[in-house]
């Protein structure tokens, strides 16, 4: 499996979208209905699965899948 | 062979209220649903059954607790047993509701013994259903929700050849999920430095109450040290009563509209009523700490294995008067926002962090509300039962473990229910009268002008 699809089968356990149906301009808010708590539960579930670090600051421009997608890679790489 | 686990942090939340309070009533939960319409009971008392073998956190018992209190937890393989039917259908349903209720204090008293009862009701005016009567270690409130639903589905297909309800997640398989994710040291490390970092931050809370200052000065008299911060919980006298008021389907509209335009959660905006209110009975008070329950249910998983996972963390604000109303609300979604993210910690280790920094005196607490808003009514969400009058109600235990304790749901007519359950001991209705008349005045004056501060609203409501 490849990253990205890791990464959208995790996203895929807090919405009722299947991974391959996750394309990466969606919107975890309005186009997936995570609330609040879903999207930080789902961070921490990224922290744990890919061993990376979310910072505060970077949180607040994570608004799509590619951005997110984008953060972790990049975090991963900087580890 | 069996399998034992140690309690997730949200069971031992309501483990240690046993043990604090010394009667496993404060742990009950009830709810009877029912609709209005015969019902085959010797097929729902197959689909009950059915739903112990769904549903596995029905199916939970605790072993002997070991010398420090300390309990294990274990899933029974079946729950063989019959379930009763009574019939309450010769009374008013006020009166069954009210003997219902007192089936609601009924305890749960040994060790390895099951803590879920099923009754099936006849009642009055036509409905049917079934009460149940649960230990709050094994479910919440969003699940039996859940379980609610599944049981008509369950029904409704054998009745009705409906569809079989999808498959619910396997209770053991998320708690064994849960209690790695607990003990990754590195998780925990995590957690641990946002909550040690709070107190850091903000120093040791300060209580504020319901009723205003006078109840810490009460507690600093008594403990003799004019610097306390904290004041007693009632530990004797827990018997609760409960309060509901109703707000309309329009100004919840409205709420609701508010949320939506501003991008910010219903909880965030009640948390914000709440402390807006105590820091005006409080001397203008702008370090607030209120406990608000999490329902740590976001994976499909999470949704459907059932189990207790909601869990209360202390929100904690420093709001000034001149803080706008809308940035006050930002400010307390974004405490909120970093809690979610750190919720698998265990609450009681920050009560523990807290005791160790500031030898607060024994049951002592920063905190005189707590909140839970439950966006899921107690509503059979069934296509085959639409058309038919339902009859739910959830049974309060009779023994709070708190002073005040808000629960905030919708109604089917599209309102919301203000349910306030309080401590008869020191607070009367009429203190549950301000409090929800200041709320409400406080929020609709905050969103018809969200750039008023919140010292302009304390002063104009």
């Amino acid at each position: 499996m490849t990253k990205e699809m890791q990464f959208k089968t995790i996203v895929a356990q807090y919405c009722e979208v299947e991974p391959e149906n996750i394309t990466n301009e969606m919107r975890f808010r309005e186009d997936l209905g995570f609330s609040s708590l879903d999207f930080m539960s789902f961070l921490g579930e990224l922290e744990d699965t890919f061993d990376v670090e979310l910072e505060e600051e970077d949180l607040v421009q994570v608004l799509t899948v590619a951005e997110a997608l984008e953060l972790m890679e990049r975090l991963q790489e900087e580890a | 062979m069996r399998k034992n686990y140690p309690l997730t942090a949200a069971q031992k939340m309501h483990h240690n209220w046993i043990l604090k309070y010394k009667t496993q009533q404060v742990s009950g939960v009830s709810v009877v649903a029912s609709l209005q319409a015969a019902l085959d009971f010797g097929l729902l008392k197959k689909c009950i059954q059915l739903e112990f073998e769904r549903y596995g956190c029905m199916r939970i018992r605790f072993t002997k607790p070991d010398a420090k209190g300390e309990v294990k937890q274990y899933i029974v393989a079946k729950e063989s047993r019959d379930i009763p039917l009574k019939d309450l259908s010769g009374m008013s349903l006020a009166e069954a509701d009210a003997l219902m209720q007192q089936w609601a204090y009924d305890t749960f008293d040994g060790d390895d013994i099951p803590l879920c009862d099923v009754t099936m009701m006849k009642l009055p005016e036509g409905y049917n259903g079934f009460f149940i009567h649960m230990d709050h270690r094994l479910i919440d409130s969003c699940g039996l929700v859940v379980m609610i639903n599944d049981l008509m589905q369950l029904y409704t297909h054998y009745k009705f050849k409906s569809e079989y309800p999808a498959d619910l997640a396997d209770f053991e398989k998320v708690l064994e999920k849960d209690l790695k994710r607990a003990n990754n040291e590195k998780r925990f490390a995590k957690d641990k430095k946002f909550w040690d970092d709070q107190l850091d931050a903000l120093g040791e809370p300060l209580y504020s109450d319901i009723q205003g200052t006078a109840v810490l000065e009460e507690a600093r008299k008594k403990h003799k040290d004019k610097k306390l911060r904290a004041a007693d919980i009632e530990l004797e006298n827990l018997f609760v009563d409960v309060k509901d008021y109703i707000l309309e389907p329009e100004p919840t509209r409205n709420l609701i509209a508010f949320c939506m335009n501003h991008q910010l959660s219903m909880t965030n905006l009640l948390l914000l009523g709440i402390r807006t209110y105590l820091s005006k009975v409080n001397d203008g008070q702008e370090d607030i700490t209120i406990e608000n329950f999490i329902s740590r249910r976001s994976t499909h998983d999470e949704w459907t294995s059932g189990g207790s996972r909601t869990i209360m963390f202390p929100c904690r604000t420093v709001i000034s008067a001149d803080t706008e109303f809308l940035a006050a609300a930002y400010e307390i979604q974004n405490v909120q926002n970093r809690i979610y993210m750190h919720s698998n910690y265990d609450p009681a280790l920050i009560e523990e962090e807290m005791r160790r920094r500031y030898h607060t005196p024994e049951h002592t607490t920063y905190e005189s509300c707590y909140l839970t808003y439950q966006p899921m009514p107690v509503k059979m969400d069934n296509p085959h039962l639409e058309n038919i009058r339902q009859h739910s109600k959830w049974f309060a235990n009779g023994a709070a473990t708190k002073k005040m304790y808000l629960t905030v749901s919708h109604t089917p007519e599209g309102g919301m229910n203000f349910s306030y359950h309080y401590q008869t001991a020191h607070l009367q209705e009429h203190d549950m009268e301000l409090l929800y008349y200041y709320m409400m005045r406080i929020l609709f004056k905050g969103i018809a002008e969200p750039d008023m501060t919140i010292g302009e609203i304390m002063e104009q409501i």
